[in-house]
This record gives structure tokens, sequence and C-alpha cells, in this order.
């Protein structure tokens, strides 16, 4: 018997009421299915009408009411009684499936579906040059990549990530840095306050001082997260920013290994052909203090807009960690000496993507979003 | 190179003005004669500085002032002196092009004379009328209880006990190092002139303008710290320039009231220090011509140190590391050398990091963008999403931004209308942040932070394409993405529950816990809501605890040998009453405990027509499978009816059966 005369006929007529007879009947049709998808397959290599070819194996087997699936619906499993028609139903169902993924799907990949191509190509076969089924992925935000592109040159000087509040204590963030509310500098830091003793941490660097008194030394940190200052928005200032700062606690410490390592980080951050320039600056916390200010990637140093024509960029401030805030961290300054630096992410991730205003990070438009 | 930045340059006439940043540490280069002395050090040249003589007339000035000091807390030094028969006028062109030039407003010879020196010696001084002076005396003192002053920005101002003040022989005539008073300012009557060239404490002065809200050039100066010394030579000074434009004469001598001299303590400076905080070595010649250059006195010590006394204009240096500083920025800190210097090698695992990254890398994988919001928000939007108490800023920049966010939601939504309004509607974002509460406090007493992550989610998951029809997100959708991510972490089986927020369309909120914990809410945003927030289509929304989902290990990974037999696929067409959920079918089927049960899903439900009234139907399939055999159909049929037997104590039925 043909599989075609097999389906005309209902289970009992088959006689087949034993449930392994059933499984080996549906693989005898699964394999009748496979062999004709391949030997399809063998034709249409050589053949140019294989899109009507696969059609008439279509109907063959998935036409509604006259296939073979159709009929096998019918005959085995409809006509079986209610009682055994589980283990039925679950053979008719992978068979379906099997027919419809074989046929359906690999022989007329753009005829899956009635859509508008699949019809216009029933004559022809699918057209390749459609666009796949992509699916979109989802994006990373700016901000965080840099972040993590910074964190990683630390972590590959074997530096930890370390983390703090952002509520913090004002001996924390003012104080214990040696900024005093009885000195000047502190005005340097336009700070929004909870009350007399707490506020929005306005820098990273009370990171700093919970790592020293939490770790001790040595220590190698660096320290990402969320500051605040009271600051009207504009192109580069935005009340809300994100900080990094690194910290280096050793004893043999030097003014070298500060120069060295923040060249070494520009140079993996903007390219290896990176200069770095230092200059004298002043942070109550630092002592001595500095600014390191990087030769433009724009224009190599050449000069252009960014840079404002003179081929440097300032990128962070940086220092020998003043002897009396390790002091206030519990290490001993005549035995260990550190280094510091902090800067500003999203300034540099506006320096890596050209991005013009620090108010597009914040704004959440996919359009933005999307480009990264 | 120096350390002080030029922010501009411009042309003035054939002089050139040059926009210097200085340091909030270097007071003494608020002046041309500081800056000069960094210039001549920094490029070896001589330090020369402005000649200038007084002439005065036979008359000494103590028999026109009497000046005495009674808070020498508040003041080390005054000098005080007079200038007779001046006429105020305006000053001359080339007095006033100056004043110009560096951004000072010429007003008269006297008050140009001041602000002149104030820019030249960078020393503030500040001239009296002498006739308003009463009893021709100067007291400096704090004010009294109730005393008022009106300062010559034409305020009154109430005094308190501890503004330091120049009084005269009744009442408060000037803010110490702030600003004179209305009543003694030079006017074109004025015919004498009382000059006053003081030391003010830098921490009283700061206290005495914050507590006015005053800044001014002289309080700007005197809060980083004036030169004792430099006292005496800027009345001098001064009083020349005075009786020079203004014709008036310089009685004989200065009031000179310093009676506790400051004296600067030697700091010792070791060269093994400057070699462990720079890393070389600077050579002996070079820090003592470079400490000289700059004003410091420098001697030799015992065995390779240095003693150094620093200059009366340098109270910015205290210790050998400030010394160390000096001798850094005359050498170059480009000439100095570099090292990378790596930390000692750890084997240590960031497993918060790693955790973070599988989160994020899940989320984007599932097509969620990553998106950062502001932390600051209007509290009364707040309260509307949560009732933990939001941190509230003492000074905030707008009521719109005068609190610490305590929940992430309101973000979010203004994120998803951010988009909405600008056509973009098929969204799917999540935000890794903070909330901040009062509600709850740190072991420090700090307001509690909890690190959240929120997800967002409208508009289509799968978009219209030449292969496929479009179908719009739903619950499930939401749910399955959250799934998803779970079972990135050792979450167990995470529980689900039905639980509306307040924020929630009614019937469509859930969360999933673990452990007792709640480790994410989600569901509907409520249709009223979505209205207020104009988001004109169904929007989902789920907050995931970080601090606990971070705690979870991730998936732990080990090697289960692949079965070596098939697997048999068992379809149940359920029938089963509507009062029993899925949770329930799931519950009944693991407790059977069947060995050979891989797993099992849902794979069709419906309701309706064909059914009895009150039921739905719901097709189970089933995958079993034995390690060590092929099972037979007789296995799996027993299976099949074990599974069945656990299922009918909840009234399920197999469908025609
Ligand atoms: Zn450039």
């Amino acid at each position: 018997m043909t599989i075609d005369e097999k389906a005309a006929k209902t289970l009992d007529e088959l006689g087949l009421a034993d449930s392994n007879g059933v499984g080996e009947l549906f693989a005898e049709v699964r394999a009748a299915i496979e062999c004709e998808v391949d030997s399809f397959r063998r034709r249409e290599a050589s053949d140019s009408d294989s899109a009507c070819e696969a059609k008439t194996l279509r109907d063959r087997w998935l036409a509604r009411g006259h296939g073979l699936i159709a009929q096998i619906d019918q005959n085995w499993l409809k006509a079986t009684p209610k009682e055994s028609r589980g283990m039925v139903g679950a053979e008719f169902n992978r068979l379906r499936q099997y027919a419809t993924s074989q046929i359906d799907v690999d022989s007329l990949p753009g005829a899956r579906k009635t859509t508008s191509a699949a019809r216009g190509e029933a004559a022809r076969g699918p057209d390749l040059t459609l666009p796949g089924n992509q699916r979109e992925l989802g994006s990373i935000h700016p901000v965080t990549r840099v972040q993590r592109e910074l964190e990683d040159i630390f972590i590959g000087l074997g530096f930890r990530i370390e983390t703090g509040p952002e509520i913090e204590s004002v001996y924390n963030n003012f104080d214990a840095l040696n900024i005093p509310e009885s000195h000047p500098s502190r005005d340097d830091w336009d700070t929004l306050y909870i009350d007399s003793t707490t506020l929005l941490r306005t820098h990273t660097s009370p990171v700093q001082i919970r790592a020293m008194r939490k770790h001790g030394a040595p220590l190698y940190i660096v320290t990402p997260g969320k500051c605040y200052r009271n600051e009207n928005p504009d192109a580069t200032h935005s009340a809300m920013f994100h900080q990094i700062e690194g910290l280096a606690v050793d004893t043999d410490i030097t003014f070298a290994d500060l120069k060295g390592t923040l060249d070494f980080f520009a140079k993996k951050f903007f390219g290896e052909r990176t200069r770095t320039r230092f200059q004298p600056s002043f942070f109550p916390f630092t002592e001595p203090s500095g600014e390191m200010a990087a030769s433009c990637p724009f224009c190599g140093g050449q000069g252009c807009r960014t840079c404002k024509e003179s081929g440097w960029i300032e990128l962070m401030g940086c220092g020998m960690v003043h002897p009396d805030v390790l002091r206030h961290g519990g290490i001993d300054p005549e035995r260990y000496s550190g280094w510091a630096f902090g800067l500003g992410i999203e300034r540099f991730a506006m320096l890596k993507y050209d991005i013009g205003e620090i108010q597009n990070f914040f704004q959440s438009d996919v359009r933005f979003l999307k480009q990264f | 190179m120096l350390g002080l930045g030029v922010a501009s340059s411009i042309a003035a006439g054939a002089d050139q003005v040059l926009d210097l940043e200085v340091t909030t540490n270097r007071p003494d280069c608020l002046g041309h004669l500081g800056v000069a002395r960094e210039v001549a050090a920094a490029f070896e040249r001589e330090f020369v500085r402005p000649v200038y003589s007084v002439r005065e007339t036979g008359k000494s000035v103590h028999e026109a002032i009497k000046i005495g000091i009674s808070d020498l807390e508040g003041c080390a030094r005054y000098c005080g002196r007079v200038i007779e028969n001046v006429e105020v006028r305006p000053s001359p062109e080339w007095m006033a092009r100056r004043l110009e030039a560096v951004g000072v407003r010429p007003i008269n010879n006297v008050a140009d004379a001041t602000n002149y020196v104030l820019m030249e010696l960078g020393h503030p001084l500040h001239a009296f009328d002498l006739a308003h002076l009463r009893g021709a005396r100067i007291d400096v003192r704090r004010a009294r209880a109730g005393e008022k002053l009106q300062t010559l920005d034409g305020v009154d101002r109430e005094l308190s006990k501890a503004d330091l003040v120049i009084a005269d022989a009744e009442r408060a005539v000037a803010l110490a190092g702030v600003m004179g008073g209305a009543d003694s300012e030079i006017t074109s009557a004025t015919r004498h002139v009382m000059l006053e060239s003081a030391w003010f404490e830098p921490v009283i002065v700061r206290r005495t303008a914050k507590r006015h809200a005053l800044h001014t050039e002289a309080s700007h100066r005197f809060e980083r710290g004036m030169d004792i010394m430099m006292a005496r030579g800027a009345v001098d000074r001064t009083a020349a320039l005075i009786a020079e434009l203004s014709g008036g004469q310089v009685l004989a001598g200065v009031v000179d009231v310093y009676p506790l001299r400051r004296i600067r303590s030697t700091i010792v400076l070791r060269s093994s220090e400057i070699r462990r905080i720079l890393g070389t070595d600077v050579e002996g010649p070079e820090v003592i011509r470079d400490l000289t250059a700059l004003g410091f006195s420098i001697e030799p010590g015992p065995e390779a140190t240095w003693h150094v006394v620093p200059p009366s204009f340098r109270l910015d240096v205290e210790r050998e590391v400030d010394l160390i500083e000096e001798v850094a920025r005359l050498h170059g800190y480009d000439a100095l050398p570099m090292r990378v210097r790596a930390a000692p090698p750890s084997a240590e695992r960031d497993l918060g990091r790693e955790r973070e990254l599988e989160i994020s890398s899940t989320l984007r994988a599932l097509g969620y963008r990553e998106i950062i919001v502001p932390s600051m928000v209007d509290p009364g939007e707040n309260a509307r999403f949560t009732d933990a108490e939001p941190v509230r800023l003492m000074n905030p920049l707008t009521e719109d931004a005068s609190a610490m966010r305590s929940t992430a939601v309101p973000g979010m939504l203004r994120a998803l209308r951010w988009n909405l309004d600008r056509g973009q509607t098929d969204l799917r974002f999540f935000e890794s942040g903070k909330i901040y509460t009062t509600s709850a406090r740190t072991s420090e007493g700090l307001p509690a932070e909890y690190r959240v992550l929120t997800l967002g989610a409208t508009g289509l998951q799968r978009p219209a394409s030449v292969h496929d029809t479009a179908r719009p997100l739903d619950f499930f959708d939401l749910k399955g993405d959250l799934e998803t991510l779970l079972a990135g972490f050792e979450s167990g089986r995470p529980e689900f529950a039905a639980e509306d927020l307040r924020y929630h369309e009614p019937g469509s909120g859930g969360r999933y816990f673990a452990n007792g914990e709640v480790l994410a809410r989600f569901g509907q945003l409520h249709h009223e809501l979505a209205r207020e927030y104009k988001l004109r289509q169904p929007i989902y929304l789920a907050e995931i605890g970080l601090e606990c989902l971070l705690g979870l290990n991730l998936r732990a990974r080990h090697f289960r040998a692949i079965p070596r037999y098939p697997a048999v696929e068992r379809d149940l067409s359920l029938l089963v009453p509507e009062s029993v959920v899925y949770r329930q079918i799931e519950e009944a089927v693991s407790a059977v405990k069947l060995a050979e049960l891989q797993g099992f899903r849902a794979v069709d439900r419906f309701a309706g027509r064909s059914l009895p009234a009150g039921h739905y139907s719901l097709l189970l399939r089933m995958v079993l499978q034995s390690p060590d055999r092929t099972l037979t159909g007789e296995e799996a049929d027993a299976a099949s009816r074990q599974i069945m037997a656990a299922l009918e104590p909840l009234g399920i039925q197999l469908r025609g059966a």
C-alpha cells in the first residue's frame, strides 16, 4: 500500500489498534515526507521551474481538505475512538509540525505566510535579496560604555572598583578631604545640601576615604558613580553627572607613577599616538596637584574646533594624595604615599563620540540611544 | 606651566590683558606684583618691585587719628595714614584706562588709588572720609548686639555679634575686610582721608561675608589670606598715589598697630622626601635657586636637608610637601620622570561587576535600551507612586528637582513620553540606578539608598515586515523577559503572585519573589495615569530590586550527560475548570515527581463554543525520557495516566474522554 492509499483508510481498517503499530505508521509517513522533500531538492538544483514543483509538493501534503495531512487528520485521528485518541493525537501533532516545517518552510521560504512578497513570488521563487528577519538588539548607554572602558583599563592594571553612597556626610565629602568650611576652596563646589551635615556628594572622593578606612594600604581602586552640583544646566554642565576617580596608595608611590600610569591610560583610551602634558594646579586633597591634558584626538595636536585650536584637551585633575587626607583615611603618610585622579565620564563620552551637548545623555531619546 | 592658566589674552591699547585662572590657594597672585614674582622665578629673571616715595608734611598722623584693635583675633595688624586737603575728582586718563583694562570702573581719584593698589600689589585698602569718623578714632572690634550699618551698596544691615567691624568712637563704620559703610564714604565733599590697610583673619572675614551674602574684591582676598607685611607697604604706596592725584598732603608717619608679630615657622625639607614624592632627585642648587626666587628663605641643614621659611605672602605653604610642590612646579611637571605602576597581582574576582554585566547583556539581547535619568524629582509626582519619603534638598535648583527620588517609575514614564511625543512608538528601556529615602537610615545615619533596575516597554513586540505580521507587546512579553533575566541567576524557582501596585491597571500586576524576598514587581500602567502622562498606548513596567538580584549567584554551570535514548512527547488535551489557574496545574504535575518527565509546557489554550460551560481547554506537552532505555508506548501511557491522576482532584479531565 502506498502512503496515499493508507491515508485514505482509517486505523481500524489498517488493523492498527495497537499503539506500537501506530508509532511505526507515523514514522513511515515522516520517512515519505523526508524522501519526497529530498528528491524535490535534488531536482530543484537543476530545474528552473522549482517554484511550480514546490507548489505541487505543498498541495499534495498540506492543501486544506484534500492534502495528505488533512486526510490523515480525518481518517486516522478523527475516526479513532476518543479513549485511544490521546496517543494518535500526539503523533499527529508531531507529524503535522514536521510536515509544515519541512515543506512549508524549507521548500518555500518566501511563502511561509501569504504576505505580499509571497504572493508575488509563488511563480518565480523567493526573492533572496529581501532583508533577513532581524531582531533588534537593545543598547548600552554611552556613559555606561565609556565608564566600563575606563574601568577596564584600570582593572587591567589590577585596580579594583569601589562604590559608595551618593548621599554623603559633609565630613566625608569635604572635611576629610582637607576642604574645611572655613576655607574658600569649599566654594569651588556648588553643593546641594540635605541638611547641615548631609549633602549630595560633589565628587566620588569620599569613596576614597571610605576605602582607605576599610581596606588600608596598599590600595589600588577606581571609584565610578553619580555626583551632583548645584549648577544650572547648559551644554556642558548638568546637575547630575558621572565621575570616576582613581587612587593608588602604596610604599614607593611617586609622582612618576602618577604621570606614567595616567599617560598609559590616555594612550589606551585615545590611541597609542596620544601625548600627555602635566601642569600645576590646586586641589585641597592633593599636593603636588596637577592637570593632565592630552594631545587632541581629533586633530592630533594640529589645532581644531574641539581643542579651540590649542592642540590640547584638558582631561582631568590629579596629584599626590595630601598627607592629611591619608591620615584621615587612617594611613601613615610617612610610610605610604599615593596618587589620585578624577575625571568626568560625560566629558570623555562627549569626546569619544563627538557629542556636543551633555543634555543628550539624560533625555532618553531613542534616536540618540540607537547610535550606541 | 606655573599653574596660572591663561584663560584669555586681549590687547588693550599698547598693553596686553591676560585673564589668569588663580586657584584659591594663591591669593598672592591676585595682583600684578605676585604674578611678576612667579614669572621672574620661572624664567630666571630679575624681580623688580614698584618704586615710590611718600612726601609727608610736618603734621603727625597721630594728631589726626587714634587707632586701636580690641579684637586681636580678627585683626592682627592695622595701618592707617591720613591725607589732608584732597580734591576729590575724576582720575587722570592713564589711571582710568589702566583700571578699565582690568575691569574696574573708575570712580574718583581717591577710590581709584585704592583700587589701583589692590590690582598692583594685591592688597585691599579702604579710604574713609575722616570727617565722618566720630571722635577721630578707629577701633577694630566685634559688632554689638543690635548694631546696624548701612554698607556702600546701600543695604541696611543688622550686624551679628560675630561680625568683625571697623568702628569709630560711636558706631560701626565698615564690615572689616568686606565692605565700607555708606556714611563714611569718600564723596566730592571729602577733604581729609583716613586710609586703612590691615590684615584680617581669613576665617572671620569669610564668615562675615557669608553671613551678609557679600562677596567683594576685598573679602575674596582676605578670606584667602593676605600678606601681613604688605599692609604697611600698601598704605604707603596708596597714600603717595592719592597725594599725587588729588593734591592732598600726607601727614607724617603711619599709625601701625601690630602688637603681636607673626613669624613663619621653619620647615625642614628633606632631599630624601623630594625623591620619595617626585620619584627623582632635584639637585641642591636648583632647590635653593627656585625657592629663593619665590621669596622663601633657605638655609642648608644637616644630612641633605634644608631649613626653609616661607614668605609672609605664602600662607598656603605650611608643610614639607608644600615645598616639594614648589620645587616640582619650577622644575616643570613635564620634566619629571614617568613610570607605569600596576597594582600587585590579585586573583580576586569582582562578582558584583560580573553580575551587572550579565544583567545588561541579557537585557540588551532582549532588545532593551539603557537610559540614565535624573535622580532629582518633583516630590509631589514621586508621592503618587510610592509611600517611601524622598530625600528633600535644602537648596534645590527648582521645585521639580527638589528631592532625591524614592521611586524610579516617574523617570521611566517621562523617558517613554519623551519618545512617544516624538513619534517613536516601539520602546523598550532599562534603567539601573538608585532610589533614596528618609524612611530608612544606614548604619551611619544617612538616608537609605537602594539600587533598582527599572524596565519600561510599549509598542510592538514584533514589527510588521515582508515576512511577518506585526504583534503588539503584552504582559506576557514583559513577564517572559523577566523570567529570562532571572534564569541567568540562581534564583531557584522564583514564585509568582498576582499583586497590583497603586499605579498598575487593576488585575494586571504581579511579582516574583525568591527566598521570601521580592525580586521584581511588574504590570501594566493604570490607564488613568497613562492618560495623564499622555501615553496613548499600553505601558508595561517592572521594578527589580537590584540589591536582591545582585546578591544571587550567576546560574551554576555543571554538565549532565546528554541522554542517549530518544525522548517521547505526549500531548494531554485537558479540559480545565475556569477556576483552576496554570500554576496549580504546574504544581500538581511537578508534585508527581516522575523520574522520566524531563519537562512540560502549555502549547495551546482556548475557551468557548465547543467546550462545556465554565471550562477551558489546555494542551499540555510533556517530554518523557529515560537515561538508560527507550521508553515504550506503554510506559509513556502510564506516565500520562499518573499525571492525569494528579490533575483529577483539580477537576481536570482529558478532552473527549
Ligand atoms: Zn584638536
